[in-house]
């Protein structure tokens, strides 16, 4: 294995040098640096601004020499030692500066939209496949296609009206208008139809009670004032944590099991009660205090299930796992939704933000700031995911039904395994093979690709740091993000491939 | 022992005389019938062969007049303050079924912008077309070359794709379409194609490896058939349905790559317009003319969706193993 | 050889295709005792596979399935799911044709024996890792205790299927079902495997239906034989009366195409002709078409599965007094001069 990854990471070094080579004579031959300065009037500044720029960047050099100059600066950021040095753009800027700054926010964005892509996608797929030419299979299969036909400019337009601009309108003063109690209704009957399933008739008479319940929960909020001050307090939060457990139960046997749904239970309440004795410490805390308690919990759980766990500990493990998980999630949105109303203020009322990457100045609570963080991540996360979660559920499901038959699906049937247990631990672990190798791949391209995403939302990231540059021709900055990019690609190719190694005992990396 | 077998060739005739006629339908013949039955892709080709015909037909092109009276360039009169005349519904006004004179609005010069919208399109769906056909070309015969001769020229040719895959599309393609976007949209096409052939190479490649080895293949070249012989005529007609599909996908992704890089303004440039070009002009317009934002988006989306059903009824028909029988 | 524990009648099995409804299986009808040996035969499109898999409950849930299946007294058909997964891999186990695929390439081959067991009984996993290791042992696999920690890929063919049978017997069953176990194999290795089941079978005392096209496999195993023709059992035999003493015109035809080891030379006689057409099927005898004692009463009136002369031995043949008759049955055939 560490000689195929030495192997590749030097072939992955030479297609690197090939292509920043071929980049920058692309580059170089697409526009002159100096164009800036025809409109310049004064004949002396004109020849004074052109010849500074041409000695900052070896303008006059030939354009051999201006590439190695480049590259030996370049392979420093390679080679651990070096100094990295990918030259000053046409501000005299150092450009690894410049791509420190804008990495993260490159980063902020793109991974919470293709994390969650992913999950909501991959789990969708699965359960398309399951329920193959069901009503819920056709309508994901159209819904799919359009969202993977929608330009994302375009989507994120739409966006920046309808979910934000309208919905801060509604938020300043919630009240319950007859399409907004539509659109509540309709979300209600298709959420909980799909869900159901089974026959007509009865995903009809589904809908309609899930409509006229979720109307009727909704009016309950807008009249209690919860829009305005909302949070979800302790009594929710244990309820959820409790379900989770349940859930957790589920996952990983069923549940007759009673040792492992009382593992849980206990893990849920335990972590219920650590969060709301520790209420002090998270006023304001830190992102080590909430991993510790995080791991306080979970630790406890994981120690509640392998005591008692006997026969079934693993199951009670992981369960135990994903219920102290769960839990932690609903911690977190209670205390962040919980400090929506002094976040709404600070922001004159209109909380969901549709430009950059957070509100400029900010300064507030922990959860203030995470929840300023989250709404300004809200569209460009909503506007990716779109686009982004079609692709994987149509691949996924694709895989998966290519999976369910095979033999060996209706070997583990004939031995008398639970639907569940085939579907997971059968179907699903040959499925996931192909999924995990284009996740890899995706995540590698979608750094490139954020660059639509950054524009429209105004996210100061790397996509505008190269379209600034390409406005003015800045080489040098051009090729530090097209490096950046590069090398992402690159790595998570390999990442894929051994990721498939790993995965599939039957492949073997030579 | 597949339940497959339990059904024989369909088409079987019920003769009373005894005589068993077995009509076996050709590939095309199945492929052909499966992809009529396949209501999204019919619903799909429908809207598409409409868009087209509506987009060229009514402005014309190349010279050749349309019947729409009005051209995308000239500038005129706001009518209405440029609100669109399109009545389709009948009831609410009470003025009944109406085009009017300006059915998609004008823009904030006058210009009409149902011709505007329909010149948009023609670019748009000029582009994609272009890519699709070169890169599938380009793609296939990478592809075949390094299936079928392996060795050298298999190694060359991926790394060669390894080197694409490497550079982000957007962002070479903004590059070129900065610097010689003048040079107008065939050439953006052009070079697009050069850059995305890579993924149908490699799939090519995969079905010439599995071909190669099939005894079909062995035994031409034991009856001394030339290699050209043996891939056009016994291993290309295997691999048609990865490619068509391929091809249809990749027309389907052009034409959102194309708006993408107009949308930025590295892509087709006035006084020329395409799809992209006109959303990025008017997105402000939004709040005051929605109109200028809706339709060419709508536009996108309907020709985008309209290939990918396409493409994904062909996928069906040309996949042997289909069923379509609800529980 | 005592007591019947499964019996099957008039089993039907139809899928709805885009065609039409394909009946696979029209009406079968056949009963299985203690530790016997039923062999099932018939070409490909029989309907023999699928009547198996009716039994197991492993039909895709379009499969329009009537008749009964009775099991120690138990209507199969009728089973709530639960009840039918715990039959499923402990009373009445399946191995299926193509070991290469049979298998989860992701888990180790002791971990998916294991697994069989620990579906059915309530165990630490190393306990079943054992019980594991234990049947691979008793199917001949050399070394069990490292193969079980290998993968299925990394086993040959014909250990693969052995493996197969160790996951069948875990769990003791009444029933084994073995769907072409050696079609797939290497014809050297088809005879261990068939020993491997023998062997096996008398350890756990199991009955055994097996299903399979070569008649070869079927004289040195079986007790008693189906033919099945067109989704219909058409002979039902002891399997000396089968070999030596067919009522049923198929089955003559099938045991003289045999070719046989110590002629030298010669043509090979098969059955002219090709299975029918399950979608639309004429009426009559589905076989008429290719019998050489075909007359018209074959052509409109489909024969049932009536007693012969001979005890336990039915057949659907309205002409077969003529096959009984007949010295060397299976020279009907010849006598057909049949072309390529």
């Amino acid at each position: 294995m560490a000689a195929y990854v030495i192997r590749r990471l030097l072939a992955s070094l030479l297609i690197l040098l090939a292509a920043t080579f071929l980049m920058y004579t692309l580059v170089s031959l697409s526009g002159d640096p100096l164009s800036e300065f025809t409109q310049v009037s004064d004949p002396d500044q004109k020849a004074l601004l052109i010849q500074g720029r041409i000695d900052a960047l070896n303008l006059d050099q030939p354009f051999i020499v201006q590439y190695f100059t480049w590259l030996g600066g370049a392979v420093g950021c390679i080679v651990p030692g070096m100094a990295c040095d990918l030259g000053v753009n046409l501000n005299n800027q150092p450009v690894t500066a410049l791509l420190a700054d804008a990495f993260p926010t490159t980063l902020q964005l793109v991974l919470a939209a293709t994390v969650l892509s992913i999950i909501l996608g991959v789990s969708i797929g699965i359960i398309s496949a399951i329920r193959q030419y069901s009503a819920f299979d056709y309508t994901i299969t159209f819904v799919a296609f359009l969202f993977f036909s929608l330009p994302i400019f375009w989507v994120a337009v739409l966006l920046k009206e309808f979910g934000a601009i309208r919905i801060n309108n509604w938020l300043s003063e919630p009240s319950v208008t007859i399409p907004v109690a539509f659109v509540m209704g309709a979300f209600s009957a298709l959420f909980f139809s799909a869900i159901i399933g089974g026959t007509r008739k009865r995903r009809v008479l589904v809908g309609a009670v899930a409509a006229a319940g979720g109307v009727a929960v909704f009016m309950l909020l807008v009249a209690s004032g919860w829009f305005t001050n909302p949070g979800m307090g302790p009594g929710l939060v244990t309820i959820g944590a409790l379900a989770g457990a349940v859930g957790a139960t589920l996952l990983f046997t069923n549940l007759e099991n009673r040792r492992v749904l009382f593992i849980s239970l206990a893990t849920a309440v335990v972590g219920v009660v650590i969060a709301y004795s520790a209420t002090p410490l998270l006023e304001d805390p830190s992102w080590l205090t909430l991993f510790g308690l995080g791991f306080l919990a979970t630790g406890i759980g994981v120690g509640i299930a392998a005591i008692f766990g006997d026969i079934d500990r693993a199951a009670a493990i992981r369960a135990s796992i994903v219920t102290s998980v769960l839990l932690g999630l609903l911690v977190f949105m209670d205390k962040t939704i919980s400090s929506f109303a002094a976040y709404s203020e600070a922001v004159n009322g209109r909380p969901i933000a549709t430009i950059g990457s957070k509100t400029p100045n900010f300064e507030g609570t922990f959860w203030e700031t995470t929840l300023d963080t989250m709404t300004h991540l809200a569209l460009p996360t909503i506007a990716i995911m779109l686009i982004s979660f079609a692709g994987y559920s149509r691949y996924s499901r694709a895989s998966m039904l290519e999976v369910m038959n095979a033999d060996y699906v209706r070997t583990a049937r004939a031995k008398g395994l639970t639907e569940r247990t085939v579907v997971l631990r059968h179907a699903f672990r040959n499925a996931m093979i192909p999924i995990a190798t284009l996740a890899a791949l995706d995540f590698g391209a979608v750094i490139g690709g954020a660059i639509i995403t950054e524009t429209v939302f105004g996210w100061k990231g790397m996509g505008v740091l190269f379209t600034s540059a390409l406005n003015k021709f800045d080489t040098n900055q051009i090729m530090g993000v097209f490096i950046v990019t590069a090398v992402a690609v690159l790595i998570f190719n390999l990442i894929a491939d051994i990721s498939y190694a790993i995965l599939d005992p039957r492949i073997r990396l030579t | 022992m597949s339940l497959a077998n339990s059904a024989m060739e369909p088409g079987l005739s019920n003769d009373p005389e005894r005589e068993f006629t077995i009509e076996a339908r050709t590939q095309v013949q199945m492929v052909r019938s499966s992809f009529f039955r396949h209501r999204g892709a019919m619903i799909g080709l429908g809207a598409l062969v409409f868009v087209v015909v509506i987009a060229y037909t009514s402005i014309g092109f190349w010279g050749i007049p349309g019947w729409w009276g009005l051209d995308f360039s000239s500038t005129g009169t706001l009518v209405n303050e440029g609100k669109p005349t399109l009545d389709l519904i009948p009831w609410l006004d009470g003025d009944g079924l109406s085009i009017g004179a300006h059915p998609f609005g004008q823009d904030n010069i006058g210009r009409d912008y149902f011709a505007l919208t329909m010149r948009g399109t023609q670019v748009s769906l000029m582009v994609a077309f272009v890519i699709g056909i070169l890169s599938t070309f380009i793609g296939t015969v990478a592809g075949a070359i390094s299936g079928y001769y392996g060795g050298k020229s298999e190694a060359v040719i991926m790394r060669f794709t390894d080197l694409l895959l490497t550079i982000p599309l957007l962002i070479v393609a903004a590059v070129v379409g900065n610097g010689f976007g003048d040079s107008g949209p065939f050439f953006l096409a052009v070079v697009i194609s050069l850059l995305i052939w890579t993924s149908l190479a490699r799939l090519v490649r995969g079905e010439f490896l599995s071909l190669r080895e099939k005894e079909f293949v062995e035994a031409a070249r034991a009856m001394g058939a030339s290699s050209t012989r043996i891939i056009f005529r016994h291993m290309l007609p295997n691999a048609i349905g990865t490619i068509i599909v391929s091809a249809t996908l990749t027309i389907a992704a052009a034409i959102l790559i194309e708006a993408a890089l107009s949308y930025l303004g590295y892509g087709v440039r006035a006084p020329d317009t395409s799809l992209g070009l006109l959303i990025s002009t008017y997105q402000t317009a939004f709040s005051t003319r929605p109109w200028l934002f809706w339709y060419p988006g709508i536009f996108i989306v309907v020709i985008a969706l309209s290939v990918n059903f396409i493409g994904d009824g062909l996928r069906d028909a040309f996949d042997p193993r289909q069923t379509r029988v609800r529980a | 050889m005592d007591t019947e524990i499964l019996s099957v009648s008039d089993l039907t099995v139809g899928f709805p295709t885009e065609d039409g409804l394909v009946t696979a299986v029209r009406g079968v009808t056949y009963t299985l005792k203690e530790r016997e040996v039923l062999a099932i035969v018939g070409e490909s499109g029989s309907g023999k596979s699928v009547s198996a898999m009716a039994l197991m409950g492993l039909l895709p849930k379009t499969a329009r399935i009537t008749g009964s299946i009775q099991y120690r007294g138990e209507e199969v058909l009728e089973m709530s799911p639960k009840r039918y997964r715990e039959i499923r891999g402990q009373n009445i186990a399946m191995i299926f044709q193509d070991p290469m695929t049979s298998m989860n390439p992701v888990y180790t081959v002791g971990d998916q024996l294991a697994e069989a067991y620990r579906s059915h009984h309530r165990v630490e996993r190393k306990v079943a890792l054992g019980k594991a290791v234990e049947m691979l042992d008793r199917v001949g696999i050399p070394q069990a205790k490292d193969r079980a920690r290998s993968y299925p890929h990394e086993f040959s063919g014909g250990m693969r299927q052995r493996a197969m049978i160790a996951m069948a017997i875990i769990n003791s069953p009444d029933i084994i079902i073995a769907d072409e176990p050696t079609t797939a194999l290497d014809v050297t290795v088809q005879a261990q495997i068939l020993e491997t089941l023998i062997e096996v079978k008398d350890s756990v005392d199991a009955a055994v239906i097996l299903i399979t096209h070569d008649l070869g496999v079927v004289a040195g195993m079986a007790h008693r034989v189906l033919v099945m023709y067109a989704g219909r059992g058409v002979e039902r035999a002891e399997v000396s009366d089968i070999y030596t003493r067919p009522r049923m015109p198929y089955t003559a035809g099938l045991l003289g195409s045999i070719p046989a080891l110590d002629s030298a030379g010669g043509r090979l006689h098969p059955i002219g002709g090709a299975p029918p057409s399950l979608i639309r099927l004429p009426p009559g005898c589905p076989f008429s078409p290719r019998c050489p004692l075909v007359t018209e009463r074959c052509q409109t009136e489909e024969p049932e599965l009536l007693a012969t002369d001979l005890p336990h031995h039915e057949v659907a043949c309205h002409n077969w007094q003529q096959v009984a008759a007949a010295a060397d049955p299976t020279l009907l055939f010849r006598t057909e001069a049949v072309e390529a």
